[in-house]
């Protein structure tokens, strides 16, 4: 309830403060967006797993947003970033699909 | 890293136990895990506002490709050379009309009111020209022949009168037939009539004499037609000025 609380107040504070992205960052926070959205549904299916683990669910979600980010920081090295960007998102989305797949296989048993 | 009150470590079995644990976990509990969770998913809706209000901002042009980028920067080069010139351009007549000729605007200005006065009827003018005095049966249709070889002769203004009334002729002037009379724009006119026109009357006069003209049609069908070249013609009816 009270990371809900957490949340909602983040995106409040990103509404009102109207915050401009620098420009360094631009390529990688849609990319560390999605990771950490993998990362937080992934935490639900593991509670319904009953494998939750407060400490894995920090770790995972930082390190998901890092090695997300730095995919793509290697992929402009390489000259082929908005490939990798793509890359990273294709994978992140089929995680994301398959956690909410299991979260509704427990919640619905369909 | 804390306590976690744990449920029991195995999958949920049923619906209902998965709903449980799902309300379980949102449950408000004060622990240090719960307020890392906390700041972390803070930074989260930060974070994912920022990136969508980011994108939302400069879609148009980080969507482009390189090749219109470069068309988009090539007329906006485009749009500011000619916005250059043009400022050149006015700058230009800026000095030209600051400079020591600084009436000479107002004057070409009032000249070409003047002229223009002329033209509308809305200025009496005077000026070498002829009189026409007509008598006899008059059509309006030779009439109106007339006045189209009188402007064509290079006519400045035309009037048309008779003893009691007197007409302006301008460009929305309409001649109609009136068993034996004339109406001229609303203006009931009786034989005899007068014309009088401003102009070069060296070409005037041939202009009605001309066969098959003015002169032709009247005397032809037994009127008189009697034309007096003068250089101090004066026409002074008008018509009023309309605005809009």
């Amino acid at each position: 309830m009270i990371p809900a609380l957490g949340l909602l107040i983040g995106v409040v504070l990103g509404l009102v403060l109207h915050p401009t992205v620098p420009l360094w960052m631009q390529p990688y926070l849609p990319i560390a967006v999605v990771a950490a959205l993998d990362a937080v549904f992934g935490a639900f299916r593991s509670i319904l797993d009953g494998i939750f683990n407060d400490r894995i669910f920090v770790i995972s979600f930082l390190s998901n947003v890092l090695v997300a980010a730095m995919i793509v920081l290697l992929g402009d090295q390489l000259g082929v970033g908005s490939q990798m960007s793509t890359g990273v998102v294709v994978v992140l989305s089929m995680r994301i699909f398959a956690n909410v797949a299991a979260i509704r296989r427990h919640l619905l048993k369909a | 890293m804390g306590q976690h009150t744990s449920p029991k470590h195995r999958p949920a079995r049923t619906s209902a136990d998965a709903v449980y644990r799902i309300r379980n976990s949102l449950r408000p509990q004060i622990s240090r895990t719960q307020s890392v969770i906390t700041g972390i998913f803070l930074i989260l809706g930060f974070t994912i506002t920022a990136a969508i209000q980011d994108n939302q901002a400069d879609t148009l042009l980080s969507n482009t490709r390189q090749s219109d980028l470069v068309n988009v920067l090539d007329n906006l080069a485009q749009r500011e050379a000619r916005l250059r010139q043009e400022l050149i351009n006015l700058e230009a007549d800026r000095e030209t009309l600051l400079g020591g000729d600084e009436y000479a605007a107002l004057k070409s200005a009032k000249d070409r009111a003047a002229a223009l006065a002329l033209i509308a009827g809305t200025e009496a003018a005077t000026g070498e020209g002829i009189s026409i005095a007509i008598n006899g049966t008059l059509s309006a249709v030779s009439l109106l022949d007339a006045i189209q070889e009188l402007r064509d002769a290079g006519a400045q203004s035309i009037e048309i009168s008779d003893q009691s009334l007197e007409v302006r002729v301008v460009a929305s002037t309409w001649f109609a037939d009136d068993s034996g009379s004339l109406t001229i724009s609303g203006a009931v006119l009786r034989v005899p009539i007068q014309i009088k026109v401003i102009g070069d009357a060296t070409v005037l006069t041939p202009a009605l004499e001309i066969p098959g003209g003015l002169v032709d049609t009247i005397t032809s069908a037994g009127g008189t037609v009697k034309i007096t070249e003068s250089t101090n013609i004066s026409i002074k009816s008008v018509v009023p000025l309309t605005t809009g």
